[in-house]
């Protein structure tokens, strides 16, 4: 008897005839319908630069702000309150276990994009040691990725959500390319991966640090925006 | 208040404690298995992290403790600011009945014996605890009044503030975020025991039967924690369920019995009616006439009323289809409800006729002068403790002693027919006290 991970309901597989009759194992659903329906899928009608929910698809306001430094990045979800309360105990109250709530969304969602390397954004060592996990890596299953980059400066030891708008832009760059990168990126297509698109500043940064690694071209997602 | 205090009594995560304190592993191995010293429950052998510190998830409300974390702990000193004044400073008097329990539960808790008071629904069981408080306090016992309802205890914490008056008391609770005191007397959530270790002489738990507590071993655990080796605990319930009234037989818990209302008058019995089908009814926007003529009755006379649903889900259709009848002037209240409070304060205010809502106001919540209908009583939400504090907030009030309680079902129902059952037999005992009929 398995229970839903965010309400604790236990759960009723439910089996469809074509399960049965092509003798398929059964998907082993994590949470329920009414916890997975408070998640709201992003759909065509987004911003081409950062991904988010609007009603047309044209580059949002905050996007023009940016100016050249483009980027093109698609999100899964929209950051509705669903979304920030399953950020916060995954990420900020370390519920591990909360990762396989995104394993599968993510999984299709990667399976959408094209791309050569994975490279997830790395949280700094003194996150590795106190969270004890990746929130990012958490939701990979078997997809290969690189880890690329290496955090220098603290950059998330405070919630990006502490600063304000002017503070977080002008953060300095906080990532280093790995000692092997050059050799990982060179003339291919990365795809960056990272938990929520903000304001755009972090997946710029490690961009830029991957186009100096020698890619060919930078993508990237994020499971909410 | 010193690090020290805020450790008396208590097991907490810490970097480093003071020199007195002392400090074990949060997370430790028992054979193949890890153990959470907090809450007492195992892990799972998956929750380990990618470095290698395991986590417990039973208690993350309270914080991650993982098995790099310590807890630290100082015994539990009873070192309190002598009290100055009268400790007990209730202006009220309990009647003659109330007395006798009053004077039954102080006689257990001289003998430290584990006890229940089964009292019916406004029996007034608060004021009854306090003179067995009033002696724990006298005692310089530290003393922790607890409930697994968070309503429960904002409701308590003033009437507690005022009965005693001179008494430091600190109120506990997951939402909260005034810092810690150390205090002789706390009110919190039965959650936040798990923050204690054998501090407690005296643990009243509140509406011991009210979800969460009744089936969740992490805080029977919590109390067993919290209490110290010495210590020991009173139970309050109007509704206390099978293990507990197993307890009872097997004399493991010494019960004090109250089957009647402090104004003597015999409680409401559940009337049953049957509509077949409303459920389907509810789809295409129609209430049973019965009850649509019952509420349009109400709302002539200026009754005020609860209408309880099964579900969140059934709160928009019946308010339409209410509203579709000409019933109008309630609000509708659930937990979730971002409102709640308010529209629970409008409903006393009297600037709601009605409100239509879930169990969450099946405890706790008084309104004089209110009558009861309860809207698919046969679903299984409605347990028969449910539905029995349900009944019981009809006819509270000293001025307003009787009232109606209507229960409408699909079918006949097990549940149903049991906590007519108990309102039956708590009525035939009031009555050989001298209990009147409704
Ligand atoms: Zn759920
Ligand atoms: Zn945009
Ligand atoms: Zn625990």
């Amino acid at each position: 008897m398995s229970q839903c991970l965010l309400c604790q309901q236990v759960l009723h597989p439910q089996m469809t005839l074509t399960q049965f009759w092509r003798w398929q194992p059964l998907p082993v659903p994590v949470v329920c319908p009414r916890c997975e329906q408070q998640f709201e899928r992003i759909t065509t009608m987004h911003c081409p630069q950062c991904g988010r929910q609007q009603t047309s698809m044209t580059v949002c306001h905050d996007c023009e702000r940016w100016g050249d430094q483009q980027l093109r990045n698609h999100a899964v979800y929209t950051y509705n309150d669903a979304m920030k309360a399953y950020m916060q105990q995954y990420k900020f109250q370390g519920d591990y276990a909360l990762r396989q709530v995104m394993m599968a969304p993510l999984t299709q969602a990667l399976a959408r994009q094209n791309y050569d390397v994975l490279v997830p954004i790395p949280v700094n060592q003194e996150t590795w040691q106190t969270r004890g996990f990746n929130q990012v890596t958490g939701w990979l299953q078997n997809q290969p990725f690189q880890q690329a980059l290496l955090v220098t400066a603290d950059h998330k030891d405070q919630p990006q959500s502490a600063k304000t708008r002017q503070q977080r832009l002008l953060t300095q760059q906080p990532f280093s390319l790995a000692p092997n990168a050059a050799m990982v990126l060179a003339g291919k297509r990365i795809l960056l991966l990272d938990d929520v698109y903000t304001t755009g500043r972090t997946l710029r940064h490690a961009a830029t640090q991957i186009y100096l690694g020698g890619a060919k071209a930078v993508t990237s997602l994020t499971l909410a925006r | 208040m010193n690090d020290e205090q805020s450790l008396f009594g208590r097991q907490l995560p810490l970097t480093a404690g003071p020199a007195n304190s002392s400090a074990q592993p949060a997370i430790v191995s028992v054979g193949q298995r890890k153990q959470c010293q907090r809450c007492h429950q195992w892990l799972l052998p998956t929750d380990q992290l990618p470095n290698q510190a395991w986590y417990c998830r039973q208690c993350l409300q309270l914080g991650r403790l993982t098995s790099q974390d310590k807890l630290y702990t100082i015994a539990e000193p009873n070192r309190f600011a002598q009290v100055t004044g009268p400790i007990l400073t209730w202006p009220g008097k309990l009647s003659p009945m109330q007395g006798t329990a009053a004077t039954a539960i102080l006689d257990l808790v001289r003998q430290q014996r584990d006890q229940l008071l089964w009292a019916v629904t406004g029996a007034g069981k608060t004021e009854i605890v306090y003179p067995a408080l009033a002696w724990a306090l006298a005692q310089n016992w530290r003393v922790a009044w607890v409930s697994p309802r968070v309503d429960v205890c904002l409701e308590l914490a003033p009437r507690l503030q005022q009965a005693f008056g001179h008494v430091p008391q600190t109120l506990l609770h997951g939402n909260q975020t005034a810092p810690y005191r150390y205090c002789q007397l706390t009110l919190c959530t039965t959650h936040q025991l798990l923050r204690f270790h054998a501090a407690f002489d005296w643990i009243i738990v509140d509406e011991v039967d009210a979800f969460p507590l009744a089936t969740s071993p992490l805080l029977q655990t919590a109390i067993a924690t919290a209490q110290k080796p010495t210590g020991s605990h009173l139970y309050l319930t109007a509704t206390p369920g099978e293990q507990l009234q197993r307890q009872v037989r097997q004399k493991r818990l010494a019960v004090t019995y109250l089957p009647l209302r402090y104004h003597g008058v015999l409680l409401p019995q559940i009337a049953v009616r049957l509509i077949w089908r409303w459920r389907e009814s509810l789809a295409k926007g129609k209430l049973a006439p019965k009850l649509v003529r019952q509420l349009q009755g109400y709302r002539r006379r200026g009754q005020r009323f609860l209408l309880f649903v099964p579900h969140v889900v059934d709160l928009k259709p019946v308010a339409q289809a209410l509203q579709q009848a000409g019933i109008v002037g309630g609000l509708t209240v659930h937990a979730a409800d971002d409102d709640r409070a308010a529209k629970v304060q409008a409903m006393r205010d009297q600037t709601v006729s009605f409100l239509i809502t879930t169990t969450i106001l099946e405890r706790g919540v008084t309104f004089p002068d209110i009558a009861v209908v309860v809207l698919g009583g046969d679903d299984p939400v409605f347990s028969t403790a449910a539905l029995v504090q349900i009944a019981g907030r009809v006819g509270r009030h000293h001025d307003f002693p009787t009232g109606e309680v209507t229960v409408y079902c699909h079918s006949q129902s097990r549940r149903v027919r049991l906590a007519q059952g108990m309102i039956a037999r708590l009525n035939r005992q009031g009555k050989r006290l001298g209990g009147q009929r409704q």
